[in-house]
């Protein structure tokens, strides 16, 4: 199932594990040409697939610069490659059938593997990342230092390699005008919050990605648990923040999440902010039992699809023919 | 021509970042992997290859320190990688072990504790 399809805790939506390694003895992505690039893609992908029939079964390989656009954006709603990934050249992306797993080549780092699951499972996450790390590291050596641990191309991820990083839906924290203060608190202990996508993306639609920042001097283990322990306070203060909502100003959130779910489900146009702000209202709606939608699309997964590259890929469309197109994809669908 | 900018990177320049002040700045070796120098990294932030971090050691460990709490490593190590490493982390692992013991005055593992260490070191693990 995919991730997005996959809600249980309407607050942590997902979970996603990547860990970056590279080869030994063998430049970086960045500093290779054209040419060697694909050769050391080629001996990647041998080394992974033919020597690990196990993977060979499992995963399916992409080759991206052979590959539509409009394709590769709907892998990246995913989250199966990165937004570098869709547009650059030289990439390839290996993906399991549950579609939960994707080991991405040639990105930042000779190989980023991540797996990404819906809701909130850290350590289950991990252990299936740190399997396959296994596996890989049969048929390859990787570039590893004692002291510096796994080496990469930026020394903010070197060491362990692990970036754990949870998906929350904090509205309830944006509505009582106390995400900034919390968000603050949380970045000066070595957690960093992003936007959707990821480095450099805005937090629309009230969802942001909580990630570690510290990768090395601190086992796997261990930056997993203080991350777990940041998300479950983050998550008990959004919980907190929804009672006294629910509580104290009853009318006010339902007459505010219900006019967000009549725009949207009648609206001839709607553009991209406008989209994610009025369903991240529908979806808190629901998570509060106050909006019962019966439509095709989860809200969550409508503001993936309604992105503004997510719609172009369809064709190329004007500014005014997008918010058109966003609005009746929203229409039918809610 | 008209010096425009100058007054923009003036502004960079009292930024906490990879700034002179801070970070190693003068380094002429060129790295046997990648050809990368030390200015490339400072420039983009970024090492060309593994073996980077060797040849730029000195400034590598002050770069992570900087970025992180702690420069050595405490995680996964590769299965391939010598079982020296491993050796040593299990040695520095059954050290913290017997100081806490002696901390807790649980005497009994402290002597198990002690034993082991003994018998590591006696193999030439450090």
């Amino acid at each position: 199932m995919i991730w997005y399809n996959d809600l249980n805790d309407g607050i942590v939506i997902s979970t996603r594990i990547r860990l970056a390694r590279n080869l030994d003895k063998t430049p970086f992505p960045a500093a290779l040409g054209d040419k060697q690039r694909a050769e050391v893609t080629a001996k990647l992908h041998a080394a992974v697939l033919e020597s690990n029939s196990a993977l060979a079964v499992e995963f399916e390989r992409y080759e991206l610069d052979n590959i539509a656009r409009n394709k590769k954006i709907s892998m990246l709603e995913e989250h199966l490659i990165s937004p570098q990934m869709v547009d650059g050249k030289g990439h390839s992306v290996l993906v399991n059938k549950s579609r939960n797993m994707s080991i991405m080549f040639m990105e930042e780092d000779h190989i980023r593997l991540q797996v990404i699951m819906g809701g909130y499972c850290v350590d289950e996450a991990f252990d299936m990342a740190d399997k396959v790390d296994d596996v890989l590291e049969e048929s390859l050596t990787y570039a590893f230092d004692e002291r510096f641990g796994y080496l990469t191309a930026c020394p903010t991820n070197a060491g362990t390699g692990l970036r754990a990083s949870v998906m929350m839906h904090l509205p309830a924290l944006e509505i009582t005008g106390n995400i900034t203060r919390v968000l603050q608190s949380v970045s000066g202990i070595g957690v960093a919050v992003r936007g959707l996508y990821g480095e450099g993306t805005n937090a629309e639609g009230c969802l942001y990605q909580i990630s570690n920042q510290i990768t090395t001097g601190l086992s796997e283990k261990e930056i997993i648990q203080k991350l777990k322990s940041v998300i479950e306070r983050v998550s008990e203060m959004e919980k907190q923040a929804r009672n006294i909502l629910a509580k104290k100003h009853k009318a006010e959130i339902e007459d505010k999440l219900y006019r967000s779910y009549g725009i949207l489900k009648y609206a001839r146009s709607v553009t991209s902010a406008e989209a994610k702000a009025m369903l991240s209202d529908v979806m808190l709606g629901q998570n509060m039992g106050i909006i019962k939608c019966d439509g095709k699309m989860t809200p969550l997964e409508l503001i993936i699809k309604t992105a503004p590259a997510v719609i172009m890929s369809d064709g190329k469309l004007s500014p005014e023919e997008r918010d058109t197109a966003r609005a009746e994809l929203i229409r039918s669908n809610i | 021509m008209m010096d425009l900018f100058s007054e923009l990177f003036d502004m960079f320049e009292g930024m906490d970042m990879f700034s002179p002040q801070t970070v190693v700045q003068k380094d002429n070796r060129v790295c046997p992997v990648c050809g990368h120098t030390w200015s490339d990294f400072l420039r983009s932030g970024k090492f060309g290859c593994g073996e980077c971090y060797k040849t730029f050691r000195a400034g590598a460990e002050q770069v992570i320190k900087q970025t992180q709490s702690n420069s050595v490593h405490a995680g996964k190590i590769p299965s391939k990688s010598s079982a020296d490493i491993k050796a040593k982390r299990r040695l520095e692992e059954l050290r913290k072990q017997l100081k806490d013991a002696v901390n807790k005055e649980d005497y009994e593992s402290a002597a198990k504790l002690h034993a082991e260490i003994k018998a590591m070191e006696g193999k030439g693990i450090k």
